[in-house]
Formats: C-alpha cells, sequence, structure tokens
C-alpha cells in the first residue's frame, strides 16, 4: 500500500496552549484509519490542519508527496481530500439534491458558465443521483435539506463531501446524534467506502470505531500517544490511561 | 428513470411556457404604459420607478444571491450616472448614445473591481462596513470636487443624446415617451440576462456562498473569486442604472448617493422581497410611488416610510414577493 497523506511534525500552538504537538502520521491508501482520545485531544483540530481551515504553526503536511501545508482549503479538497464537520455543514436552504449537486459541480467544471441553465450539466446531474442513489436519498431528493432529520443531514454531508471524488475523506464523528439504526446504515457505509478511498475516522463511539477501523492512532493532549490494529489498541496500557487515568 | 425524466421535462416546459407566457403579457402592458398615462410627471416617475428596480434588482444579486450587503450600493449607481454627466458635459456632448453606456459600465465596474478585491478580503460584517466607508468616500468626491462635479449643486443642463442604430434615429431621450420605452428595453434586457446568470451553474455557485460559505470553500469553490464576481455582476448592473437615470433626468446631484440613497435602495428591495429579482422592481414601485404620494402631504414622509418598513420587516420579512407563497402555499421548485 502506498501513502497518501503524511504529516511530518505538524505543531499548532494558540498562545500558550498546544493544540497538536508533533504529530507525524502516515495515511495509507484505502485504508480505514481512526483517530481516538480524549475531548480535547485535538483530533478535531488536527482535521482543520490538515484541511487547510486553520494554519500549522510548524511541521508539513504531505499528499502524495506534494506539500500541502497551509494551502487554501478549496486547493486542499480539489486535490482529493474532501471532510465532514463535527457540527453538520451543509446548504440548508437548498434541496437536498443541489447539496450533491453543487459539490458535483464544483468537482467537474462548468461553474463559470453564466448563460446556460444549472440543469444542463447532465454529467453534474447523473453524477449527483448516483451519490443521492447510494446514502438512500433519492426520495428526498428535492425538499429542502433544513427539513431532513439530523441523522440524514449527517449522511448528506458525506455524501456532498464524496461529490467531490476523494482519494481521502477526513470523517469527524459522522455518527454524533444518530440512532442506533442510523448508526448502523452510515457504519455499513463507511464500510463501502473505505474498500474504494481512504478514510480518516474520528468517532467516540467504540464499538463503531473497533470494528471498522484497520488501523487506530490515539491522540492524547495534541499527541500521538500509540497506533496499531484495534487489538492493540484495547491492550495498550497508555490508551487505558489516557482514557481512565493512571492507577494509584 | 426513463419517465421520471421525460415528467421533468414536460413539467420544466409547461412552467417555462406559462412564465414567458407572463413575461410577454407584462412586457406588453408595460410598452403601453405611455401611450395610456399621457401625463409627462407621471410617465418620468414611471421610468424613474424602472431604474430604481433595475438598482434594486442589481443589489439582490449581491444580498439576495451572494450573501453580501452593501449598504451604500447607490454609489455605483452615482458613479454610472456621474461618468456619463461629466462625459456629455465636458468631452463629448454629441457621442453616441452606445459608447457612453459603455463608458459608463465600464468605468463604474474599473473603480468596484479595486474596491470588490479588498471587500472580499474580509467577512461579512467587515465587508458592510467598508461599503460604508468607500460610499461615503465617493459621496465626498462628488460634493467636494466643486470645480469638476458642481458640487452640491451637481451637473445640470447635461447634453441628451439621440437614440440611434447607425443612421436610424430613434428619437431623443430627453423626451419621456423615448426615454420610457428606452429605460424599459435596456432594463429588460439586464433583467433577462440577470435572471440568465442567477440560474446558471454560475449563479448556483453564488448561492451556495450564501447558504453556507464555509462549506462552499470545502467543496473547492474558490469563495473570494465568486464573490468578486458576484460583486461585480452588481456594481455594473447599478452602473447600468447610474446611466439611464442621467438619461432620464439630465442632471445628476450627490444626494443620489448620501447614505439615505443607499438606505432606500434596500428598503426598496427588502420591501419587494429578497432574493427573487423581480421582487425589487415592485419595491421600487412601492417605495418610489408611496414616496411620491406621501411626500404632497408631508415633507416628513420619512417618518411614514420607516414606519412602513418596520412594519413590513415584523409581518412580511419575505417582502412583497412573498406574498407569492401564501397564494401558492406548496410548490416546490422542479430540479433535474
Amino acid at each position: 500500500m502506498a501513502t497518501i497523506l503524511t504529516t511530518y511534525q505538524l505543531s499548532l500552538h494558540f498562545g500558550g496552549v498546544t493544540a497538536v504537538n508533533n504529530v507525524s502520521l502516515k495515511f495509507e491508501e484505502n485504508e480505514l484509519r481512526s483517530i481516538i482520545g480524549p475531548n480535547g485531544a485535538g483530533k478535531t483540530t488536527l482535521f482543520n490542519v490538515i484541511t487547510g481551515r486553520i494554519h500549522a504553526s510548524s511541521g508539513q503536511v504531505f499528499y502524495k508527496g506534494q506539500d500541502i501545508t497551509n494551502r487554501a482549503p478549496h486547493e486542499i479538497v480539489r486535490s482529493g481530500i474532501s471532510r465532514i464537520f463535527q457540527k453538520s455543514s451543509i446548504f440548508l436552504g437548498s434541496t437536498v439534491f443541489e447539496n450533491v449537486r453543487i459539490a458535483r459541480q464544483a468537482k467537474a467544471g462548468g461553474s463559470l458558465r453564466i448563460l446556460s441553465s444549472k440543469e444542463s450539466l447532465k454529467n453534474v446531474n447523473k453524477g449527483t443521483w448516483g451519490i443521492l442513489e447510494q446514502l438512500g436519498l433519492t426520495d428526498q431528493a428535492e425538499i429542502p435539506a433544513s427539513t431532513l432529520s439530523h441523522g440524514d443531514q449527517r449522511l448528506l454531508e458525506i455524501g456532498i463531501a464524496l461529490a467531490g471524488d476523494p482519494k481521502l475523506l477526513l470523517l469527524d464523528e459522522p455518527t454524533s446524534g444518530m440512532s442506533p439504526r442510523e448508526t448502523e446504515r452510515t457504519t455499513k457505509l463507511i464500510r463501502r467506502l473505505a474498500k474504494e478511498i481512504a478514510i480518516a475516522l474520528v468517532e467516540h463511539d467504540m464499538e463503531v470505531v473497533m470494528s471498522i477501523s484497520d488501523r487506530i492512532s490515539v491522540m492524547y493532549q495534541g499527541s500521538i500517544i500509540a497506533e496499531g490494529t484495534p487489538r492493540e489498541i484495547q491492550q495498550n496500557e497508555m490508551v487505558k490511561e489516557a482514557y481512565l487515568g493512571k492507577e494509584e | 428513470m426513463n419517465s421520471i425524466g421525460s415528467h421533468r421535462a414536460n413539467g420544466w416546459f409547461k412552467e417555462n411556457a406559462s412564465r414567458y407566457g407572463m413575461l410577454l403579457l407584462l412586457l406588453a402592458i408595460l410598452t403601453l404604459v405611455p401611450f395610456v398615462i399621457t401625463n409627462r410627471f407621471y410617465l418620468r416617475l414611471a421610468t424613474e420607478i424602472l431604474i430604481y428596480g433595475l438598482l434594486a434588482m442589481s443589489l439582490d444579486v449581491l444580498l439576495g444571491y451572494t450573501g453580501l450587503l452593501s449598504f451604500m450600493h447607490a454609489a455605483y449607481m452615482g458613479i454610472g450616472a456621474y461618468t456619463v454627466g461629466l462625459f456629455l458635459t465636458y468631452i463629448d456632448p454629441s457621442c453616441s448614445l452606445w459608447l457612453v453606456i459603455v463608458l459608463g459600465i465600464g468605468l463604474t465596474a474599473a473603480i468596484a473591481l479595486p474596491i470588490g478585491w479588498l471587500q472580499v478580503r474580509t467577512g461579512g460584517f467587515a465587508f458592510a462596513l467598508l461599503t460604508i466607508a468607500f460610499g461615503m468616500m465617493y459621496y465626498t468626491v462628488a460634493w467636494k470636487a466643486r470645480n469638476i462635479t458642481g458640487g452640491d449643486d451637481g451637473l445640470i443642463g447635461i447634453p441628451r443624446p439621440e437614440i440611434a442604430i447607425g443612421n436610424w434615429v430613434l428619437g431623443s431621450t430627453g423626451d419621456p415617451t423615448t426615454a420610457y420605452l428606452f429605460t424599459l428595453s435596456v432594463v429588460t434586457v439586464c433583467f433577462l440576462l440577470t435572471w440568465r446568470i442567477i440560474h446558471s451553474p454560475f449563479g448556483a455557485v453564488l448561492e451556495s456562498i450564501r447558504e453556507n460559505e464555509e462549506r462552499a470553500s470545502f467543496i473547492g469553490i474558490h469563495v473570494r473569486r465568486y464573490k468578486l464576481l458576484g460583486w461585480m455582476l452588481a456594481c455594473s448592473l447599478a452602473g447600468v442604472s447610474g446611466v439611464l437615470f442621467t438619461f432620464l433626468k439630465g442632471s445628476v446631484s450627490p444626494t443620489m448617493m448620501d447614505p439615505l440613497a443607499g438606505g432606500a435602495v434596500l428598503m426598496m428591495m427588502l420591501l419587494g422581497g429578497l432574493g427573487t429579482l423581480w421582487g425589487p422592481y415592485i419595491g421600487a414601485g412601492v417605495f418610489i410611488f408611496a414616496q411620491d404620494f406621501i411626500s404632497t402631504m408631508t415633507e416628513h414622509w420619512m417618518i411614514f416610510l420607516g414606519l412602513v418598513v418596520i412594519l413590513l420587516v415584523l409581518f412580511m420579512p419575505k417582502g412583497i414577493a412573498g406574498l407569492k407563497d401564501h397564494i401558492y402555499p406548496s410548490k416546490t421548485k422542479r430540479i433535474g
């Protein structure tokens, strides 16, 4: 397997606080990598630095060997890294279809066309229906995204991210606030996606993490303290300490 | 899938056929206006409504579709108007109408470009504040550069160019009926063009920025670039309205770009309905008509207008265009 994304001694300091501390990680192609850790460990912040939402204080991010550190988010997305946010970020006032369609258009091109209708981008429409089918949202295509259930909004955001044909997908707590049934559906989707693309997953549901991850990295106070297969992580003493506190 | 597809196509045709029918009917009625309203004063008022409707629509492109607020959008109308006024007064009084139009739009766009470039580098609130800052600068220049702009008297007696295609002279912009019909034609072209642009793939990008700027950039959209393009579209259209204004009035004065004028355009747009393109024309009509009507009774007409706007914002946040939703409550948009 080839490495798709590498972070090299990546750090982020806010004033006196070190949110990301010297993180060096390798994400492999077609790998489902989970990043776990207690609240405030810096998992989301790490995603923010990788995707250009926050500038790194030091260190580098390489995507397919290319330095993408501190590039603008839209450039990073175009190179093949999509993400969903911890708090759903979708186009609430647009229809479900338009949510995915515009993301598809941003990927496929045609955004500078001003004299044709947006419906005329046939390939974009086709791709959009394909993604909606994959998500099981075709029946809701024409309703406003704001009227979707919370779980479906999370799902739609994954669809928006997928519309960019990512090679690496960053999922920040995709199942948060979902019902058990929705969680199961989303887990299945993630597992299916992981066969095609690399996925980095931040997730608090340990059952989900342990069942679908190829490898797990554990973050604690901004640093990576352990890395391994789900089994190795479950048996790691340092991880237990980080989560449960040191036994005196 | 196929049957769904053809059903959609059919629906699209039906919906658009009735839409084009309505538009043609409306145009026919508007064309007949000067032959029904023979009072010159009211005809000029109708022309003014069209011009301010265009200006309010251009602000709708900015706020209703791109999600950017400009408090001084009338300033860009002023730039277009002054450009034409100054050119016809000082440089070439018998210049071709079409060249003057191009100059008016061109200079408005040329000034809007660096300002917009700067403004889109800030967030939403700072953007709005900067529009006030730059708007006040334009206003001050128009007001204080007395030797050139005529100061607070403005430019008066600006030559009225003839409307001619080649050697075929249609009439003078000084004639109310001709001015009205000419304005109607230009405004119609601008409306159709804007409608087309807003419903294009480019327009969809603008709407995505309005809906969620961060998400837009995280699907790979260069948000600043598209904000700037939206701004340029809005300012160029405002420039067109300024050109038409000078043709109609034969004079320009700094008051057309003062903060009150900027607020008036915002009110027209909110009154008519945000994000509809046609609503602002209704808003401009109601605003200008009300202004004219109330000001015949009291010079404190702004108080009453303010009251009307407060009531509208409270009870009709979608403006007059929002009434449509009450008439056709559950009409969903077709896509595909």
